[in-house]
C-alpha cells in the first residue's frame, strides 16, 4: 500500500508531556514511545498523534511520544531496537514481526461489532459478470500486493474455486491484473470500466459516490481476516503493557470514542487473540512471505 | 487493509462525480484534495463569479482551504514540497489578470504533475515511486473532470495509464517479504500517456481566452465545441445537511394525521427536498430547499466559498446559481429557520414579500433559476410548508408567557423584556417581539443592524424575526454578525444605551434562551431509529402521491416525483447501517424507476403494474430499512 510521506516528515517525533509524576512509573523516568504508520496525509497524523499521546500520557501516568515511520518495516525495525515499544500494524505485517522479532499482539481494531473483516470480489451490475469464472481473461484491479483484502484473501477465492492455481498464477487467468495503488483507486477503475472488477475491503464500495455505490455488486466474499492491530516488543515492562492495554480499552467507553478517530478511526479496541491470526500466518506462508 | 480504508472513509470520498440523469439530493463526500490542487479548483470557481473576489482568490493560494487536513495553505506546501515557483501567479493575481491567472495556476498544476512524476521515475524503491505516483495522480484529479467531459476516450487511456503506472513502481513487499521489482519500461511509457497529454493541453503556453473557467483542455476549448462539465464545488464546501439534525414538528403528523392521507402535502414535501425543481448548477449539485433549510429549520454548516461569508450564509442572488439574478452585491444573509412559517409573514429577511407563494416561485426560478412551477407545484410546496409549526416549549404558554418551569433567571429577564425603554421611544422588546404573537409584529422595523448602500439609504428596515427556537439557530441578525444571544443582548444594549446592569443582560439573556428552548430540539436517532430509516420513511411517503397521481395520468408531476424519489432512494441507500440490506433498496428504487419508464413510455397499465410492486416491496423491507 503506498503511503504519502512528506519529504521532511519521516520519524518525525511529537511528545506529549502531561503526566503525574506520583506514579512509581514516571519517577523511573520511563517514556512509551508509539510507532505510527503513516495514510495518506501525514500532516493530518501528526495533529492526531499529539492529542492521542497527550490523552494517553494521562491516563498511563507517563509520558507518551509518537513516531511516523516510512512504512511497516520501520515500524518493526523500531521495535527491535527498542526505539518504539508499541506499534499499530497490519494483520500481515504481524505475523512476519512475530516470527522475526517475537513481537506481541496486544489490542484488535473492532469494526462494525467485529475484529474482522472479508475482501470483496466487486463487479458493475450491468457487467453481466455473475461468478468468479465469468472473469476469466477480463480484467481486474486490485489494491496492492501486501494488501490482505485488497489482494491476498480475494485471490484465494480464484484458488479456493479453482480458477487460478496459486499464488503467482494470477495472470494465467486473468486478462490484466492492476494494483491500483488502494481501495478507492482499485474501485474508482471498476466503476469507471477501466476494469472488469476489483478486489477490495467488504466496505470499499463505500468509498464509492452514492450514485457509483448502486452500480456496483460483489460476487464473492473471503473468510474473515482479523483486522488491524496494536502491538508491543518483546520485554515490554508487563506493568505499563497492561496499563497501555487497560487505557487503550477504555476508549470503548462512550465518553472517550470521538478520540478513535485520532486512531485510523476503529469502532473500538479489543484484547487481542493471537490464535486469530492463524490464518493470516497461514496466508503469508502460502504466498511464500513466511517460512 | 482497514485503516487506509476508514482514513479515507472518513474524510469520506468520490473524486470524480459522474452525472446522469437524475440527480440525487444526497451529496457526495469528498476525498482531502491536495492544497495546491485545492487552490486552483477554488480559482477557477472564484474566477467564474461576478464582480471576482479577488481577495479571495489571493487567500485560496495562502491559505489552507476551509476544512483542509493540510495545516498549511497553497504556497507553503509548494515552499515545501515543489521546486516549481508560483511567482508569475501571485503576479497575475496581484495585478487581478483573470486569463493569467487561469494561465499561471493551470500550468503550475501541470508542472506539479510532471515534477511528481519525474520523482516516480527516478525513484530508487516502490514506495517512494507510488508515494509519487499517488501525489501525481492526485494532482491530476484538479484536470480530471474537465477531460472526462470533453474527452472520454482520452479519460479512459489516461485512467488505464494510471493503473499501469502504480502497477509498474513493484512493491516493497512487507517487512522484506513479497518484493516485486519496477518495471521500468512499463512506468515510462504509461507516464508518456499522461505528459503527451499535459503537453498539449495543459502545458500550453497560450491559452486561449475564457469565458468561463474549467479544466476543460485546451484543445476542446480550441475545436469550439459547446462541452458541459458537470456543476461542481470548490474545495471547502460543505452543503451536507447540519448534525444534530433539527426536528421536524409538522401540524398534520402531531394531530395524529398520516401524510399519506394527505397526498398535495406529500408532495410538496417531496418537492421541498428536490433538486429537480431548479436549474443548474443547483440541480446538479443535488441542490434542494431543505440543503438549506434542514427539517424546515437551518442548516448552520451550509458554507460555499464565495457565495458564504460564514457557515449557515449563503447569497442567493450572487453569481453563480443564476447570473442573470446576480445583484452584483455581496450580500450573504444568515439562513432563516421556516418553521411556523403560516406565522411568520411577510417573507424575506426585509418582508419585500407579502405572499408565500410569491418568495417561493423567486426562490425557485429567480434565485435558483429554475423552470417556471405549476400552479400545482406552488400549491403542495405551500401545503407542505404551512405545515411547519414552532418546536414545542414546556417552559412557554401558548401565549407567550414564562411557565414555573422556566429559570428564575429567565423570569427576572422577562420583567425587562417588557420593561419600556426611553432610548427605544418607550417601547419594550416586547413590542416589536410580541409574546402573545409568536414573538414577532410581522412589521419592518429599521434598528440600525444593516449598514446602508449609499448615502441617504433608507434601505435597513428588516421584518421582525421570531424569538421562537432560536435557541438552536446561531447566529444571529440578519447577516449572522451576533454569534449568540448573549451577543445580541449586549448589541441593543450597547446600540441604544439601556443601561442595563451586568446582572440585568444575564437575566435577559436567560429569558431570550428560554423562549427559544425547546423540549426536544433534534431528531434523536439510534442504531435502529437511522437517519436512513428516517429517509426511507419520507421517500415512501413522497411515493404515496403516485397512488393519487397515477388515475389522473399527471405524467409531469409523476415524472417529476420518480426522477426526485428514485435517484433519493438509491443514493440514500449508501448511508444504510444495515449494509446487507442495501440491495433491496436499490430494487425497490428501480421499480420506481419502472414506474417513471412506462409513464415516459405511456404505458400506463405498466405504471399501475409497478407502482403494485413498489408498494408491497417497501412494506415487505420496511423493518430492514435502517
Amino acid at each position: 500500500m503506498p503511503v504519502h510521506l512528506t519529504r521532511r516528515t519521516i520519524l518525525t517525533l511529537v511528545g506529549a508531556g502531561a503526566v503525574s509524576l506520583a506514579t512509581p512509573l514516571a519517577a523511573q523516568d520511563v517514556t512509551l514511545r508509539l510507532a505510527f504508520i503513516p495514510q495518506e496525509n501525514p500532516d493530518k497524523l501528526l495533529g492526531d498523534i499529539e492529542a492521542i499521546t497527550g490523552w494517553l500520557a494521562e491516563e498511563i501516568g507517563v509520558p507518551v511520544e509518537g513516531f511516523v515511520t516510512i512504512d511497516h518495516a520501520a515500524a518493526v525495525e523500531a521495535l527491535r531496537n527498542g526505539d518504539a515499544d508499541i506499534s499499530f500494524m497490519g494483520a500481515l505485517p504481524f505475523v512476519l514481526a512475530e516470527a522475526e522479532i517475537g513481537a506481541v499482539p496486544l489490542l484488535s481494531e473492532v469494526y462494525r461489532d467485529a475484529p474482522s473483516y472479508t475482501g470483496r470480489i466487486f463487479v458493475r451490475r450491468d457487467s453481466g459478470i455473475g461468478a468468479l469464472a465469468d472473469l476469466r481473461g477480463r480484467d481486474i484491479a486490485f489494491a496492492d500486493p501486501i494488501s490482505e483484502s485488497g489482494y491476498l484473501y480475494p485471490l484465494a477465492e480464484f484458488v479456493e474455486a479453482g480458477l487460478v492455481e496459486g499464488p503467482g498464477a494470477a495472470e494465467e487467468f486473468f486478462g490484466r491484473v492492476f494494483f491500483a495503488g488502494g481501495y478507492q483507486q482499485a474501485m474508482q477503475a471498476m466503476a469507471e470500466g477501466l476494469v472488469d472488477a476489483a478486489g477490495a475491503s467488504q466496505y470499499a464500495d463505500l468509498l464509492l459516490t452514492p450514485q457509483q455505490q448502486a452500480e456496483v455488486t460483489w460476487i464473492a466474499e473471503s473468510a474473515p481476516i482479523p483486522s488491524h492491530l496494536v502491538i508491543a516488543r518483546p520485554g515490554l515492562d508487563t506493568d505499563l503493557q497492561a496499563r497501555f492495554v487497560d487505557a487503550m480499552l477504555r476508549l470503548n467507553a462512550p465518553e472517550n470514542r470521538e478520540k478513535l478517530r485520532y486512531l485510523y478511526g476503529p469502532d473500538g479496541y479489543v484484547r487481542a487473540d493471537s490464535a486469530a491470526y492463524d490464518g493470516v500466518r497461514d496466508m503469508a506462508r502460502q504466498y511464500g512471505l513466511l517460512r | 487493509m482497514i485503516q487506509k480504508f476508514l482514513g479515507a472513509f472518513i474524510a469520506a470520498l468520490a473524486s470524480a462525480l459522474v452525472l446522469s440523469g437524475p440527480v440525487a439530493a444526497t451529496p457526495a463526500k469528498e476525498a482531502p484534495w491536495l492544497p495546491e490542487a485545492a487552490a486552483y479548483r477554488l480559482t477557477l470557481f472564484l474566477g467564474n463569479l461576478e464582480p471576482l473576489p479577488w481577495d479571495d482568490v489571493g487567500t485560496a493560494w495562502a491559505e489552507p482551504y476551509r476544512g483542509s487536513e493540510f495545516s498549511v495553505g497553497a504556497l507553503a506546501w509548494l515552499d515545501r514540497e515543489s521546486d516549481i515557483g508560483p511567482g508569475s501567479l501571485l503576479d497575475a493575481i496581484t495585478r487581478e489578470d483573470r486569463q493569467a491567472v487561469f494561465a499561471e495556476g493551470t500550468r503550475l498544476i501541470a508542472l506539479r504533475i510532471e515534477e511528481e512524476l519525474d520523482q516516480a521515475i527516478a525513484a530508487e524503491d516502490p514506495t517512494h515511486a507510488q508515494q509519487a505516483v499517488w501525489t501525481a495522480r492526485e494532482l491530476y484529479r484538479a484536470f480530471a473532470d474537465g477531460i472526462a467531459a470533453a474527452d472520454p476516450d482520452a479519460s479512459r487511456r489516461i485512467g488505464l495509464a494510471w493503473l499501469e503506472l502504480n502497477s509498474s513502481t513493484g512493491s516493497a513487499g512487507v517487512l522484506g517479504a513479497g518484493a516485486t521489482p519496477a518495471n521500468r519500461e512499463t512506468t515510462e511509457a504509461a507516464r508518456e500517456v499522461i505528459s503527451g497529454y499535459l503537453a498539449e493541453n495543459y502545458l500550453v503556453d497560450d491559452f486561449a481566452p475564457r469565458r468561463t473557467l474549467s479544466a476543460l483542455p485546451e484543445t476542446a476549448v480550441l475545436s469550439g465545441r459547446t462541452i458541459e462539465v458537470p456543476p461542481s464545488l470548490p474545495p471547502g464546501s460543505d452543503i451536507f445537511d447540519q448534525d444534530p439534525l433539527p426536528r421536524l414538528v409538522l401540524n398534520f403528523e402531531e394531530q395524529g394525521i398520516d401524510e399519506t392521507d394527505l397526498p398535495l402535502v406529500a408532495y410538496g414535501d417531496m418537492l421541498f427536498d428536490s433538486a429537480q425543481i431548479f436549474g443548474n448548477p443547483a440541480q446538479g449539485l443535488g441542490v434542494a430547499c431543505s440543503t438549506c433549510h434542514n427539517r424546515s429549520d437551518v442548516n448552520q454548516r451550509l458554507f460555499i466559498p464565495g457565495a458564504s461569508h460564514q457557515p449557515g450564509a449563503i447569497d442567493v442572488d450572487g453569481a453563480f446559481f443564476n447570473p442573470i439574478f446576480n445583484d452584483r452585491r455581496d450580500d450573504p444573509i444568515d439562513i432563516p429557520s421556516l418553521r411556523g412559517l403560516r406565522f411568520t409573514g411577510p417573507y424575506g429577511r426585509d418582508g419585500r414579500f407579502a405572499s408565500l407563494r410569491d418568495f417561493t416561485r423567486n426562490v425557485i426560478v429567480n434565485e435558483f433559476g429554475g423552470d417556471e412551477p405549476t400552479p400545482f407545484m406552488l400549491d403542495a410546496l405551500l401545503a407542505y410548508m404551512l405545515e411547519f409549526d414552532f418546536l414545542p416549549n414546556s417552559m412557554l404558554t401558548p401565549d407567550g408567557q414564562l411557565t414555573e418551569a422556566a429559570p428564575e433567571a429567565a423570569q427576572r429577564g422577562e420583567a425587562i423584556f417588557n420593561t419600556p425603554f426611553a432610548a427605544l421611544g418607550d417601547r419594550s422588546c416586547a413590542s416589536c417581539h410580541v409574546p402573545d404573537a409568536n414573538f414577532l409584529d410581522r412589521q419592518a422595523h429599521d434598528i440600525g443592524s444593516v449598514a446602508p448602500g449609499y448615502e441617504g439609504a433608507r434601505a435597513g428596515a428588516l421584518d421582525t424575526p421570531t424569538l421562537l427556537g432560536t435557541a438552536y439557530t446561531a447566529p444571529y441578525f440578519h447577516d449572522g454578525s451576533l454569534p449568540t444571544l448573549a451577543a445580541v443582548v449586549d448589541w441593543f444594549d450597547e446600540t441604544k444605551s439601556l443601561g442595563l446592569t451586568e446582572e440585568d443582560r444575564a437575566d435577559l439573556t436567560a429569558y431570550l434562551e428560554t423562549v427559544g428552548a425547546a423540549d426536544e430540539p433534534y431528531e434523536a436517532f439510534d442504531t435502529e431509529n437511522t437517519a436512513f430509516r428516517l429517509a426511507f420513511a419520507e421517500l415512501t411517503t413522497f411515493a404515496s402521491t403516485i397512488g393519487t397521481l397515477l388515475p389522473r395520468r399527471d405524467a409531469e408531476h409523476i415524472l417529476l416525483l420518480t426522477d426526485t424519489v428514485a435517484a433519493d432512494l438509491s443514493a440514500d441507500a449508501s448511508t444504510m447501517s444495515n449494509l446487507p440490506a442495501r440491495p433491496e433498496v436499490y430494487a425497490l428504487a428501480e421499480r420506481l424507476a419502472a414506474v417513471g419508464a412506462a409513464v415516459r413510455a405511456d404505458d400506463w397499465k405498466a405504471a399501475e403494474a409497478s407502482w403494485t410492486a413498489f408498494k408491497s416491496e417497501a412494506d415487505a423491507i420496511e423493518e430492514r430499512a435502517f
